[in-house]
């Protein structure tokens, strides 16, 4: 559907600039505005694509509706307590702020009636304000509902004033609940109070986040700055309200909408130029010169220029650049571009039709990054070591911040006058859970750091892995020496690991892609094991190409590695140690395990995400391990078309791990813990009401009486403002790798808990939040949380911790393989190897 | 949820009403600034779309804008807003079109455009929406206000603070706006020196000790190039439905000849001159009455020949400086380097594309088969720069970019040659300065240097 098509489909008017465009093709690509709130997992990418990871953040307070979702009530086992004990006690400096309030604080709440009934909201609140009886009252009022901290006498006050022409006017105030300060109407309120004291600051909001951009970090060879500001929130921890701040920077390109495209024109050419300023443009957030607004693009219109003209409400017509110069003082240059449209969100009526804008491009920038500058790793480079923060500049950061709104007298008062306090930084105790053994075929090894034992394992040999006898490797002419010097160096490493490469069959091809792929189709036959890649550049049709057609048309495992990463000096042996290390996977082979105690337990990991071509396609991605040692998996990836983010096709999933496992063990798995990767804000109910079921069902049925398996889910998370510090003396650190959080910064209404297992040099680590919504498993909390540590050493993608537990990192790298190479669901003939890798 | 906002009422009522809210007018100032409302972003969850209130959306957004920038229009109309008068049949009240007041935020706007002052002041500020208007300005520098409602200041300043864009597009010249608190009958020396200072709708504020006072502070003291007084004209109000003063805390309200009377005296003991004018057209059939507000505009007649007595005044700081905010501008160097080194790379990489496109195009002349690709821009979008003839000669003459190898060299006097980096930094030494830190420069430092080739080129065919 074209934007425009969009635009009528929401059942909008178009009012004067509405005639028809002739043709606006181009698939709407929505490319959220990039919060980097949090660490860049640079270090972690496959030697193939060199694809970065990005990150969408959703936009809407939906956070208040998950935590409207108390699954902890139904879970017996941790109703009364759900913190572990093991581990060495570690004390953690938070990001949190207590708010303290006096012991028996509410916020009262009315409704206003006035009689005769007034139409204008500014009326109304006018006379309120200016009663004699709220003079002096911390007062909050939208023309309908008022908030008070002190309780009226009266249930239902009646109070009459006059306006300024003597109407008398009734207004009728009944009290209509008292607010605890943890209902979650108060804890909104409080976060409008915060909005309100950050503008004190002399911040900016945008979207949900304060920014400063008189102190922007600049990257200018990117055409980029960045604002620095804080993300906030307000809300019921475990036992009481706390504020939460993180350090977030605003992308901002220091270009505006009319340069971006002149480049884009540049680029492209004229012939595709309309259709590719479509998909660059539409879907993201343009800031306008002459205010402090954000717009989101839905729209451009091509047949409407700045000498046109508009009617205004007033009735009379102007012209877009008459327009700007009186109101502004702005002289457009350019008469020729057209103008974006933006459809503004109703929010008081919902159900009026959306509002259309039109935009000058000269007067907008462009905020967050396009879709083309997330897949720029030297752009998302830079910007990662810009906004890399240690836990030190964190906390100075913080502390900054505290100070300016202690300082600030009105921010205080703003407080004060509804009886919050705005106390001390926060410090609980956090415990680290003891390391974990790395079990290598004839070796049992202690790594020296878990995030890293690449080395500890040099000479070692994996626990199994397939001879690789036949096989190809496609390249280009020029890369031919290269691609020699590759080849030992790659038989090298695999017979000191134990996996045996054979020699392959060598093609030599022309630098295009549709000759490695005319190569590949002419020379694959049912024998062949697996196809390595030699390209030329990181151009992404060549990858695409490649990895669809060895993927969904004729399943065979392939490797592509680019010249320029054998090229580097000196990193041949690294290169070649860790690609055979992939195609040891690819084939079905098994590198390392941890000591699982717990025997006949399936491991299963989710991941939804949004086709890159088709917005309207979720991708979702099913791992399952299949064997008691975890590490053997299997891997389904499912297209469906659906709106939401919520998988329908896990009970298929399901059904086929359980018989896969059922094949190699002769048997059912005891245990199910199944992780559940992706899930956005407000989702949580959705999640439990229709994913839960639909593995509940899968397991029945495969079940008989003798065993059915017990099926628990746990939601990771890995977005959220919480981080945690170590003190030592006056410096603060990231916390040991394994340091868990299961009390204070938790919630009561859920079973959940953090654990670090990042290890960052120069940035913050951030905790991954765990929630356990549904556990017939009834593990111990201690149990769960180990059982969550040992898993994220179990991605063969990279010899130490991830930040996630493997099977929901095999099922992210899978749906993003999918979502952004192939376009179809992979071939069920690779699901028994880790073919994504 | 509700927005915590401050008392204001319907903001398109009439003249009448409008006039009529100052209820608490304190000595100097007008508490209120008759009707014209703040329009407040309400602090609620995440509005994107941002315009959530039911004016000033900054978009041309369809069928929403009012005044037509046209001159006073008034038009009879029945009584609608806020209800229904007692036993009267639909009456006629006046409403102008656009509302008076922005009738007469127009009319500074329109002296400001002519006179170009540098330092403005508006004494009785209010909630500063004319100190709003007039930042946009690029001749302005120094804005200042001042109000009697300490409350009003604190609450309403962060609104003149710079809008977000305009850290990333700054303004040429630096602009600092500060308010301060205080009266306009006290003197204080950082209000000395001013190219133009108003008053609009104080006067009939003040009590007579006051407007005694009132003229050897502002037109004695200040001594300003220009003043503008506005005042209600009280010939106009029996066109008003109830014959009285039009805001409870009017002190008087004066005829065109009691105006002028006082103004002429003024004017004449400090040396002005002034000339009478208004806003606020009477309906046909009562042109006699005169506008409804009536403005004197007053000019020193020494011109600027007085200022050198400004330095003898020793300092005096009465006021109570409130709020205060410096915009980001040209002139700061910081702010230019950033500035320059991104329109720079810009027309860098402009340059480099066309370049490449060269290459491209000459490869398929000597390769006839690998064409069929079209470049030929299409008449009806043309977008980017045009330039003069004057300006494409002088492009023309400089030195042209270059290749060395996958170097692509494009000189500092060509890139100087541009006039978007003209009107930056005419000079080549001072260019290099700015941006020797930034960008790569060839080993003579006379060329810009980058890659001719970046792996994120968008190419036509990776679609």
């Amino acid at each position: 559907m074209s934007g425009r098509a969009r635009v009528r489909a929401r059942g909008s008017t178009p009012g004067h600039g509405a005639r028809a465009v002739g043709n606006a093709p181009g698939d709407i690509t929505v490319s959220v505005f990039l919060s980097l709130s949090h660490v860049y997992e640079v270090g972690i990418s496959s030697g193939d694509g060199g694809h970065t990871f990005k990150e969408t953040q959703g936009k809407d307070r939906q956070d208040f509706i998950d935590l409207g979702v108390c699954t902890r009530e139904k879970l017996a086992h941790v109703k009364d307590c759900k913190t572990g004990s093991s581990g060495i006690p570690v004390r953690l400096v938070t990001n949190l702020f207590s708010l303290d309030l006096p012991q028996d604080w509410q916020l009262y709440q009315y409704h206003a009636t006035y009689s005769p009934e007034l139409a204008s909201r500014r009326l109304r609140i006018a006379l309120l304000y200016n009663h004699s009886i709220l003079l002096d009252k911390a007062k909050a009022f939208d023309g309908t509902s008022l908030f008070l901290s002190e309780k009226l006498d009266q249930k239902v006050t009646e109070l009459t004033c006059e306006t300024q022409r003597g109407e008398t006017i009734k207004i009728t105030l009944t009290l209509t609940s008292e607010l605890l300060s943890n209902s979650p109407v108060c804890i909104q309120f409080f976060s409008v109070i915060f909005r309100k004291i950050f503008k004190k600051l002399n911040m900016y909001q945008i979207g949900r986040n304060f920014y400063k951009p008189s102190e922007p970090v600049e990257i200018p060879q990117h055409k980029l700055s960045l604002w620095p500001g804080f993300a906030i929130s307000v809300s019921y921890f475990e036992s009481r309200l706390l504020f939460n701040a993180d350090v977030s920077y605003k992308v901002l390109r220091n270009e505006t909408v009319l340069e971006f495209m002149t480049d884009l024109c540049f680029r492209t050419g004229m012939s595709g130029f309309t259709e590719a300023c479509q998909k660059q443009l539409v879907g993201l957030v343009v800031l306008t010169r002459y205010n402090n607004k954000t717009y989101r693009i839905d729209d451009i219109d091509w047949s409407v220029k700045p000498t046109h003209a508009f009617q205004k409400r007033g009735g009379s017509v102007v012209t877009y650049v008459d327009y700007y110069k009186q109101q502004y003082d702005i002289t457009l240059s350019d008469l020729n571009q057209p103008v974006l449209v933006s459809l503004l969100k109703r929010k008081r009526t919902d159900h009026a039709e959306p509002q259309m804008v039109h935009l000058i491009p000269e007067l907008c920038f462009l905020t967050g990054l396009t879709s083309q500058a997330t897949s720029d790793f030297h752009l998302m480079k830079a910007v990662a070591e810009a906004t890399r923060l240690s836990p030190m500049g964190r906390q100075q950061q913080l502390a900054r911040l505290v100070d300016d709104m202690q300082r600030n007298q009105v921010a205080r008062l703003e407080l004060e006058t509804w009886g919050l306090h705005f106390g001390s930084q926060i410090s609980l105790n956090g415990r680290v859970v003891p390391s974990e053994k790395i079990l290598l075929q004839d070796y049992t090894c202690q790594p020296a750091s878990a995030a890293d034992w690449s080395k500890d394992m040099r000479a070692c040999k994996v626990l199994s892995s397939q001879p690789l006898n036949r096989w190809l490797i496609v390249c280009c002419n020029r890369a031919e020496d290269l691609m020699e010097a590759f080849l030992s160096c790659l038989r090298r490493v695999g017979s000191g690991m134990g996996f045996s490469v054979g020699y392959p069959k060598i093609i030599k091809v022309d630098e295009t892609p549709a000759a490695f792929l005319r190569a590949i189709q002419l020379h694959v036959d049912p024998d062949v094991q697996l196809v390595m890649c030699i390209l030329p550049s990181n151009q992404k049709n060549y990858y695409d190409s490649i990895k669809k057609y060895l993927s969904a048309d004729c399943p065979v495992p392939s490797q592509c590695v680019l010249t320029r990463t054998l090229n580097k000096q000196g990193m041949m042996m690294s290169v070649a140690t860790k690609i055979a290390m992939q195609m040891t996977c690819k084939l079905g082979g098994e590198l390392w395990a941890v000591e699982i105690p717990l025997k006949s337990l399936m491991v299963v990991g989710i991941a939804i995400c949004r086709d890159a071509l088709n917005r309207d396609v979720a991708v979702v991605g099913f791992v399952a391990s299949i064997n008691s040692r975890i590490t053997r998996w299997f891997s389904r990836c499912v297209l469906q078309k659906s709106a939401a983010d919520i998988a329908d096709c896990l009970k298929v999933c399901m059904t086929g791990a359980l018989n896969k496992w059922y094949k190699s063990n002769h048997d059912l798995p005891a245990r199910i813990v199944a992780y559940r990767y992706g899930v956005g804000d407000g989702q949580l109910k959705a999640v439990l009401e229709y994913e839960v079921p639909q593995l509940l069902s899968s397991v029945t049925e495969c079940g008989s009486d003798a065993r059915t398996s017990r099926l628990s889910l746990v939601v990771v998370r890995k977005r959220c403002l919480l981080r945690f510090f170590t003190e030592t003396g006056r410096a603060v650190r990231n916390p040991p790798l394994g340091t868990v959080v299961d009390s204070e910064a938790t919630r009561p209404e859920w079973y959940d808990f953090y654990l670090v297992n990042q290890l960052a040099t120069r940035g913050t680590v951030s905790p991954i939040h765990y929630n356990v919504i549904y556990d017939d498993n009834a593990l111990k909390p201690d149990h769960m949380q180990r059982l969550t540590f040992k898993l994220c050493h179990l991605y063969y993608n990279w010899p130490g911790i991830v930040s996630v537990p493997a099977p929901c990192q095999y099922a992210h790298k899978l749906t993003f393989l999918v979502a952004q190479s192939i376009h179809k669901e992979p071939s069920l003939e690779l699901a028994n190897n880790l073919f994504y890798l | 949820m509700a927005g915590l906002r401050t008392p204001s009422e319907d903001p398109e009522g009439a003249e009448r009403r409008r006039d009529a809210q100052g209820q608490r007018a304190a000595r100097c100032g007008r508490p209120a600034r008759c009707g014209e409302q703040r329009v407040e972003q309400r602090g609620c969850a995440g509005v994107r779309g941002g315009a959530s209130s039911s004016t000033g959306l900054g978009g041309a957004l369809s069928q929403r804008f009012a005044f037509p920038g046209g001159n006073a229009s008034y038009c009879w109309c029945n009584s609608v807003a806020g209800g229904n008068f007692e036993d009267v049949t639909p009456e006629k009240v006046i409403r102008f079109n656009p509302p008076l007041y922005k009738q007469r935020y127009q009319f500074v706007r329109d002296l400001v455009d002519r006179h170009e002052p540098k330092k403005v002041a508006d004494l009785g500020c209010g909630d500063t929406k004319l100190l709003k208007l007039l930042k946009i300005y690029p001749c302005i520098q120094l804005l200042v206000g001042v109000d009697i409602n300490e409350e009003k200041l604190h609450s309403n300043g962060h609104y003149l603070s710079p809008y977000l864009g305009e850290f990333v597009k700054p303004r040429d010249r630096d602009l600092t706006v500060t308010l301060y608190h205080g009266s306009v009958v006290e003197r204080d020396s950082r209000l000395l020196g001013f190219d133009l200072i108003t008053c609009i709708e104080l006067i009939e504020h003040l009590d007579s000790d006051d407007l005694a006072r009132f003229p050897e502070v502002v037109f004695g003291y200040l001594s300003p190039a220009m003043i503008v007084i506005s005042t209600p004209n009280a010939e106009f109000n029996p066109l008003f439905p109830t014959v009285t003063l039009r805001d409870a805390d009017h002190k008087f309200e004066w005829s065109r000849m009691e105006f002028q009377t006082w103004a002429s005296q003024v004017a004449d003991r400090y040396n002005y001159h002034v000339e009478f004018t208004g806003v606020g057209t009477p309906p046909a059939g009562s042109e006699h009455v005169g506008y409804c507000t009536q403005i004197g505009v007053f000019r020193k007649n020494s011109g600027k020949l007085a200022e050198p007595s400004v330095s003898q005044q020793p300092d005096q700081h009465v006021y109570k400086a409130v709020y205060t905010t410096s915009y980001p501008s040209l002139q700061q160097e910081k702010v230019l380097k950033f500035v320059l080194v991104g329109e720079l790379l810009i027309q860098v990489d402009r340059l480099r594309l066309r370049h490449q496109r060269m290459l491209r195009e000459q490869e398929k002349e000597q390769d006839p088969k690998a064409g069929g690709m079209d470049f030929s821009p299409a008449p009806h979008l043309l977008l980017g720069a045009v330039f003069t003839e004057a300006e494409k000669a002088r492009i023309e003459n400089s030195p042209k970019p270059f290749c060395e190898g996958e170097k692509f060299c494009i000189p500092l006097q060509r890139l100087l040659a541009y006039p978007k980096l003209h009107r930056l930094c005419a000079d080549e030494e001072r260019m290099r300065c700015l941006i020797a830190d930034s960008v790569c420069l060839s080993s003579d430092g006379s060329a810009v240097v980058v890659d001719l080739h970046n792996s994120w080129d968008y190419r036509p065919e990776d679609n």
